[in-house]
């Protein structure tokens, strides 16, 4: 079966997600601290790579570098929860089908270990 | 009484204007009034009198002095940082001389979120140049592993079309080679070694085959077939065969010299009409039929150790150039009473 990326249209569709992904999580108070001092086309190329991923496009975000790319910034598993809302709202937003948005989110969460590095 | 005075709607509007505008002095780029979003993006830090220069970082002032002077507009990229957030903005400074006082006019047009579709483009499109490359890496393998079983033409014509159609060659030449008592040698000796012989031997003899234009077709156990004249037309298939030949004796003859395995080859040359054919659907290979091929096979049989046997028909398209020996009238199973000729060397020019 083809992927999400390719069944929603490739990446014409998915650089909006990306987009309002990145505005709902900037926006939100709890989480924009994360964000302070980041590199914008940094950022915006983590992001794309990493949706392009668990929607199942043509990128590969490999462990190791979700792991370092995040270790300084010591995410808590509830951040980390809040994040997984907020795609989930994205995704929802963008008329994802609910079975494709829970793939998404079990593609994200099955990373958790190498995002979260801290308790609470 | 409502104030329609000119411009007094207009300055109501631009304190509601999302974009931030500002007016400062023409000469001292001195703030004069600004709106709302001006002041909240570019806060004042309580100093009289203060230019743009104090209020926009990082404009470079000598650019926008220079461009002002020249009645020229100024436009700057800016950065801004907006909590978790960095904003971009297109600064444009324009200033208008004509009446008095003469100002300057600042705009700032808000580009955050092209320049991170932008970013985002590059991320994406760095990431399809890099899967293209590494497809292209595949593709270029695959190609030379399907050039190792079926020549370039014949390639390109299941690339193309998806299936490839027999060929009939009018006339064509050639080569098969075997090694006399093979089975014996591998059988008395370590069967590894003899055939990591065997493959520099083949490998070599691609090499030749090579040189001359020719095509390989085939190697089955310890023998070899080589074709001149398909699927690339060359009128003069017969002589480029011969030079083959030689020199496969000769790259023999030589490593025989300086190793301890004796390999004891038979060549055959013959030429005529040939089918060249895939054969196969899922593990393909490409081969030929033929009366060619079937008087190739018999003029090996016919041949003796160390020597090469060409047909009547070979000799005939070479002999002006090459020394060959009559070997006589011999019984040729399939084809009857004929002539055999050896292959000794071609003649110097």
């Amino acid at each position: 079966m083809a992927s999400i990326f390719e069944r929603y249209g490739g990446f014409a569709s998915i650089r909006r997600i990306v987009s309002d992904f990145y505005d709902r999580v900037l926006d939100d108070a709890g989480l924009s601290s994360y964000f302070h001092g980041v590199n914008l086309p940094e950022l915006i190329e983590h992001q794309t790579k990493f949706i392009m991923m668990v929607t199942g496009g043509p990128a590969n975000v490999p462990n190791e570098q979700l792991r370092r790319a995040h270790s300084r910034l010591s995410i808590t598993s509830s951040d980390f929860e809040r994040i997984v809302e907020l795609l989930t709202q994205t995704l929802e937003d963008h008329n994802l089908q609910p079975e494709d948005v829970a793939g998404v989110i079990s593609a994200v969460k099955d990373r958790e270990a190498f995002i979260v590095t801290r308790t609470g | 009484m409502v104030d329609r005075g000119a411009g007094a709607l207009l300055d109501r509007a631009s304190r509601r204007l999302s974009t931030p505008i500002a007016v400062a002095d023409g000469s001292s780029l001195q703030i004069l009034q600004e709106n709302a979003r001006f002041f909240q993006l570019f806060p004042t830090a309580g100093g009289a009198e203060e230019s743009i220069f104090d209020r926009v970082p990082g404009l470079n002032r000598d650019r926008v002095r220079q461009a002002l002077e020249k009645g020229r507009q100024y436009l700057q990229e800016i950065e801004l940082k907006s909590g978790a957030r960095t904003l971009t903005f297109n600064v444009r400074i324009s200033s208008d001389t004509e009446g008095e006082p003469s100002i300057a006019v600042v705009e700032c047009e808000d580009v955050s979120k092209r320049k991170e579709a932008e970013y985002m483009l590059d991320s994406y499109s760095k990431l399809a140049e890099k899967n293209a490359r590494e497809l292209q890496r595949e593709k270029e393998r695959v190609e030379k592993l399907l050039l190792n079983i079926m020549p370039r033409a014949v390639y390109e014509e299941l690339k193309d079309y998806g299936t490839t159609t027999p060929q009939k060659f009018e006339d064509v030449s050639v080569l098969m080679l075997d090694f006399v008592g093979f089975t014996d040698m591998a059988v008395s000796q370590d069967p590894g070694a003899l055939v990591s012989e065997l493959n520099d031997i083949f490998s070599a003899f691609d090499r030749i085959v090579e040189l001359f234009d020719c095509e390989r077709i085939k190697t089955i156990g310890d023998s070899y077939v080589c074709v001149s004249g398909m699927p690339n037309p060359n009128p003069d298939h017969a002589a480029a065969l011969a030079r083959v030949a030689l020199r496969m004796r000769r790259y023999l003859e030589r490593r025989n010299e300086s190793h301890p395995t004796n390999w004891r080859f038979r060549i055959g040359l013959a030429s005529g009409p040939l089918i060249g054919s895939m054969v196969g659907i899922q593990k393909y290979v490409y081969d030929i039929f033929g009366p060619a091929a079937n008087l190739a096979a018999r003029m090996e049989e016919h041949c003796e150790p160390m020597t090469i046997t060409v047909s009547a028909g070979i000799n005939a398209a070479i002999h002006s150039r090459f020394q060959t020996t009559s070997l006589g009238i011999a019984t040729v199973k399939g084809f009857g009473e004929m002539e055999l000729f050896r292959l000794d060397f071609e003649s110097p020019r």
